[in-house]
């Protein structure tokens, strides 16, 4: 059960930590995006994940695109998806529903969860797809080895939720969609079209999940179940670091996330470490009911709509 | 104490020219199955200063939030400046000039004051006026450039209701509406934010519709106060008529 | 007859999800996972153990429960989001477990579990399965039935709807949601162990997320606390596949045909969401009751109508000659203290909520609470009732301290209240919500439920008549079938009047009992609460509107800033001028008119 606890191991793990954590960190990042501004529990993130890559593929097997026009044409494809929904789907459901607004949205997500899954198998086929882009090459640094696709998929991540993070601090519109997580009653009173905030932050959600997704196909394939694991990553990211928290912070919550995946390996066999963040998952949400309301409330500012 | 000069005249007038900032007819809203407004008609004239007074529950939020727009009125019109905007968005009628200052949750807490300001100026893109409005407002309430990066949720009450009221000022509005601003509030800052919009209405064309239950202080700044109980009008008086009464008890 | 028994089989999990999805609104997408509790257990003990296969199924089922009782626990405080992610974490656990160990055959799963032998009958074909799958199919749905469609399930109903309301009728809901997820667990482990006895197979496929999904989807359709939609749900998600396989439209293979199924029940549920978030059949649909045309149209066109007023009883309103304020005062000095607040206290950061706050109650009279804005005045509600705990004080109801109490039994010990907001249950009828409100109540223990049914069916319709003597008191009677959610705001505001009246407790706190009623009848509203005043019962009312109060009150507490500065007759109080600057504020800070 237990390895060798040297330290080449744990520089090489601590690589895989930060090579997945950028990625469980930018699905996190965009999903407590979502969540955190729109309140709606957008389960079907996980289709955009895997559209994303499929339309990519599309774009580039079978329309015949080189293949960087072809990953931006497929990412925008999903972020309009991605949008589409919230738009066509989640609004008008909210504006009908009314008090049922919140299972509502989210049995209309697991709908288009399971309908779009099977919309790529029947499309696209069962088998793997394999996406085509650079030559990989392997870096070794030290006693470290790693991709190229993985140095350039952690940079562009680090990039992508800095500029978020630069967006939500310095301009007009982060802090308008700050205002509107924060206090939407007010964010509407003083003219913020709510409406509009929402569809922006999917576009962005799913564009950071889209991205994602490329650097995923590259370095594995492209199957149709690929979006289900990334995306529960990335509720558990977006509950670990709590919905308030600035992009920076989801991102090292996420990073954490996949260290810990990482180091358990260590002293637990493979077939356990799977099961570990979810097990981490269920004790943090065991101890997080057993907290006074107060903790809740402060991470998830969304749920002080009560009266009492 | 000054009294505002004439502004008597009534709502819209045959040849065009209006005087009044704000007039509503009739008005019927609520929400959803709860009515709550019954034919509840008023109008503010520019640069004037009235106060909506009642107990609470008679409906006076109810009545400025359907006339901001995040209310529809079910029955009833609304003109503001001349143009009737009964049925458009919210947001339009914040960028004409419109703003309300709500009882509660009146600042974005976990934001800095500087936020919280920026976010009212809104759709101003011009960065020179931005800045000098921001100038303006730290005049009005220096306390506010102290504390610019302060998160304004860990700010004393009197501080916060000083930001609400800086942050409905950056959008330059020609309507500005208060929702008891008063509450919780030591008198001496009370008096100082009081004295601060009688200013503005005077100097800046500035209509004030206020409500309040604290008779007692919005009655040294208004020119004229409607009465509501349980979602009707009951009364409109001049200032001076308000202030010849001897007690309140019978409004309420 | 292969489809037969899945249909079986999944009329299990799906009605048994439907009473914690449907009824008790407890969102589980773990249902699955229960059944892989059972079904692996039972593969466990038949293969490494050579169990029989009927004691296995129940010792499944047993296991199946226990876990979903742990699970519940922390479901008790979670919302619904978080409750989401608990019951996803779950479902991801058990089968990250199950796949782990060898000898529950790692990531494969139990494979070659042997035929399934019910006292000494071999179940060799799918048609041997069909009459005892439909044996146990039945049993549970009439379980569910009877659970769902008594006071238990009423109880669940509010639990679904309205946590607090229903804590405030003196109802535990903590120990209602533990107490469906035990059941429904063991149900769906139940159906886990008769799944895996057919198919001999307990794998991870099996019991997938999907699976789950599925299950969701079924109770979804078939309507939220509709037990035959989920039946009908059941026949129809099951039979989609081989449908599709064998119509002669278009030319499907089977890979294809389950693909197109399953496209099919993902848009369905999107646009049944957008068109009927309820389902297909709404709750509460009865084919009988829809032969027979039962729809109550006509209460509904009269209640459109302008200028309705309550149609209440004229004897019960009249109640003698109201005596001056004097003397209701001095009434409410004599009649003896029922309610006995002293020093109460509380603060929310740098907010103070109550300070040594001191109040009684006497019996059969009306107290008001008024004062300024801000003042505190529903918090105190709170504070009374157990919704909040002070920071400090005692509270004592007929000699019982009630401070460090919940809010349910608070309500049992007969301190009740109203809320501002109304709070009556939308989509229940009328009369079930003021049945809610019946203290001890036979049906709502499951036990008694079973073992006891038909002093449960007897209590059942006592409870019935009672609530209907009180709409029939608040002139609400010919509302009894129309749910809470078609009344509008006064008509909602008599209905929990009712509520409250009839749980026959002591004390009762109305909160607001005027405001937003039309003022056609509201008049006839305060003739009520006088009317409830001289039954004996004690009240105490929040209100802002003064006239109100000198009309109900015969003695006023006047509250500012958390305590109370001034007690006595509305006109007393209102002509104190020091009262009248508190209230309205002075007109300049040094003070004295201006």
């Amino acid at each position: 059960m237990f390895a060798a606890f040297d330290f080449d191991t744990v520089s090489q793990l601590t690589a895989n930590g930060i090579i997945n954590g950028a990625a469980y960190g930018l699905l996190g990042v965009g999903f407590a995006l979502i969540l955190g501004v729109t309140g709606r529990f957008h389960f079907a993130y996980s289709i955009t994940y895997t559209l994303a890559a499929y339309f990519m593929f599309t774009f580039w097997d079978r329309v015949g695109l080189p293949i960087w026009p072809a990953v931006l044409l497929g990412v925008l494809a999903a972020t309009a998806l991605g949008v589409g929904m919230e738009q066509y789907i989640y609004r008008p459901l909210a504006v009908r529903a009314g008090a049922t607004a919140l299972l509502a949205i989210f049995v209309a997500s697991l709908g288009l969860t399971i309908a779009g899954s099977n919309l790529v198998q029947l499309f696209w086929g069962s088998e793997n797809q394999i996406l085509e882009g650079p030559q990989q090459e392997v870096i070794n640094w030290g006693d470290v080895a790693f991709l190229n696709f993985d140095l350039w998929s952690v940079i562009s991540a680090v990039v992508l939720v800095s500029i978020l993070a630069a967006l939500m601090r310095w301009t007009d519109l982060g802090r308008q969609i700050k205002a509107t997580r924060v206090n939407p009653e007010l964010a509407e009173i003083i003219g913020i079209s709510s409406h509009r905030i929402y569809l922006i932050v999917f576009a962005v959600g799913t564009f950071l999940a889209g991205t994602a997704a490329f650097w995923y196909s590259l370095k594995f394939s492209i199957d149709p179940a690929m979006g289900l694991r990334p995306v529960i990553f990335a509720f558990v990211v977006a509950f670990l670091a709590g919905t308030a928290s600035s992009p920076i912070r989801v991102f090292l919550t996420g990073v954490a996330v996949a260290l810990l995946e990482q180091y358990t390996s260590i002293w637990l066999s493979v077939r356990w470490t799977q099961t570990a963040v979810f097990v981490v998952l269920l004790v943090y949400l065991v101890v997080l009911a057993f907290e006074p309301r107060r903790v809740i409330l402060s991470m998830f500012p969304q749920l002080a709509r009560e009266k009492v | 104490m000054e009294q505002a000069e004439g502004l008597v005249t009534s709502a819209i007038s045959g040849n065009g020219e209006s005087p009044d900032a704000l007039v509503v007819e009739g008005l019927y809203t609520g929400y959803g199955r709860k009515q709550v407004v019954f034919d509840v008609s008023l109008r503010v004239g520019r640069g004037e200063i009235v106060a909506l007074l009642g107990h609470n529950g008679s409906g006076k939020s109810t009545t400025i939030r359907s006339i901001l727009g995040l209310l529809p009125a079910q029955q009833g019109a609304i003109h503001y400046r001349d143009r009737n905007v009964t049925g458009i968005s919210s947001s339009h009628r914040v960028r004409d000039g419109m703003a309300m200052i709500p009882s509660e949750r009146f600042v974005f807490g976990d934001l800095t004051v500087l936020d919280n300001l920026l976010l009212g100026a809104g759709k101003e893109r011009d960065e020179k006026v931005r800045s000098r409005r921001l100038e303006e407002v730290y005049e009005l309430f220096p306390v506010l450039r102290e504390r610019s990066h302060q998160r304004a949720g860990t700010m004393s009450g009197g501080q916060q209701r000083m930001l609400s009221l800086g942050l409905a000022l950056m959008s330059a509005p020609k309507l500005l509406m208060l929702d008891e601003p008063s509450l919780g509030l030591a008198p001496i800052v009370v008096e100082q934010i009081f004295d601060t919009v009688a200013r503005l209405a005077r100097t800046e064309d500035l209509s004030v519709l206020l409500l309040e239950q604290n008779v007692g202080q919005a009655m040294r700044i208004l020119d004229r106060a409607y009465v509501m109980r349980s979602g009707r009008l009951i009364l409109e008086e001049s200032a001076e008529q308000m202030r010849a009464r001897d007690s309140y008890w019978d409004l309420f | 007859m292969n489809y037969f028994d899945q249909v079986l089989i999944f009329v299990v999990f799906a009605v048994s999800l439907n009473l914690l999805l449907g009824y008790a609104g407890q969102v589980s997408v773990a249902h699955a996972a229960f059944g892989a509790i059972g079904g692996y257990a039972m593969g466990f003990l038949v293969v490494e153990h050579g169990w029989n296969y009927l004691p296995a199924v129940l010792l499944g089922a047993l296991v199946a429960m226990i876990v979903g009782t742990v699970v519940a626990l922390p479901a008790l405080r979670l919302s619904v989001e978080f409750l989401i992610l608990l019951t996803l974490a779950v479902s991801l656990v058990t089968i990250g477990i199950f796949t782990t160990f060898p000898v529950l055959g790692g990531t494969y799963g139990l494979i070659g579990i042997p035929q399934a032998e019910i006292f000494g009958y071999q179940l060799a074909e799918p048609r041997d399965w069909i009459l005892p799958l439909l044996v146990v199919a039945v049993i549970i749905y009439l379980l569910c039935r009877r659970m769902g469609e008594s006071a238990y399930g009423r109880v669940l109903k509010g639990l679904r709807e309205d946590p607090d309301a229903t804590r405030s009728l003196g109802k535990n809901v903590f120990a209602y949601k533990v107490s469906v997820f035990a059941v429904t667990s063991a149900m769906a482990g139940l159906a886990g162990g008769l799944y895996s006895g057919y198919l001999q197979l307990a794998t991870p496929g099996v019991y997938s997320f999907d699976t789950s999904l599925k299950i969701f989807a079924i109770v979804i359709f078939g309507g939220i606390a509709n037990l035959m939609g989920s039946v009908l749900g059941a026949i129809v998600v099951v039979l989609t596949e081989p449908l599709l396989e064998r119509q002669p439209f278009i030319d499907l293979d089977a890979r294809d045909a389950s693909l197109i199924q399953l496209i099919i029940y993902g848009l369905l549920l999107v646009v049944l969401m957008m068109l009927r978030p309820q389902g297909i059949l709404p709750e509460g649909f009865s084919i009988w009751r829809w032969l027979r045309g039962e729809r109550g149209a006509a209460a509904r066109a009269e209640m459109d109508a302008e200028g309705w007023v309550p149609d209440i009883d004229p004897a019960t309103l009249r109640v003698g000659a109201e005596g001056s304020e004097e003397t209701r005062e001095r009434e409410w000095h004599e009649a003896p203290v029922v309610l006995e607040v002293r020093g109460l206290s509380k603060r929310f950061g740098g907010i103070v909520a109550a300070q040594e706050l001191d109040m009684d109650l006497h019996r059969g009279t009306i107290t008001a609470l008024v004062g300024p804005n801000g003042a505190g005045k529903t918090t105190v509600f709170n504070l009374l009732t157990g919704f909040i705990r002070p920071d400090a004080g005692s509270v004592k109801l007929n000699g019982t301290e009630l401070v460090g109490t919940s809010p349910e039994h608070v309500a049992r010990l007969g301190l009740v209240r109203s809320f501002q907001d109304v709070r009556i249950i939308p989509r229940l009828s009328c009369l079930q919500n003021v049945m809610l409100g019946v203290q001890g109540q036979t049906g709502e223990h499951i036990g008694k439920l079973f073992f006891a049914p038909r002093r449960s069916d007897a209590d059942e319709r006592h409870t019935r008549e009672l609530a209907m003597e009180r709409l029939r008191f608040v002139g609400m009677a010919d509302f009894a079938h129309v749910p809470g959610g078609a009344l509008s705001f006064g008509q909602s505001k008599l209905v929990a009047l009712a509520r409250v009246l009839v749980t026959d407790a002591d004390v009762l706190l109305l909160d607001e009992p005027a405001s937003g009623i039309d003022t056609k009848w509201v008049d006839t509203m305060l003739d009520l609460v006088e009317a409830v005043k001289h039954q004996g019962r004690t009240v105490c009312i929040v209100e802002h509107n003064l006239h109100v109060v000198g009309r109900l009150a015969d003695h006023t507490y006047f509250m500012e800033l958390g305590t109370i500065t001034a007690q006595g007759t509305i006109a007393e109080l209102t002509s104190s001028e020091r009262l009248a600057e508190a209230y309205f504020g002075t007109s300049s800070v040094t003070g004295g008119g201006g």
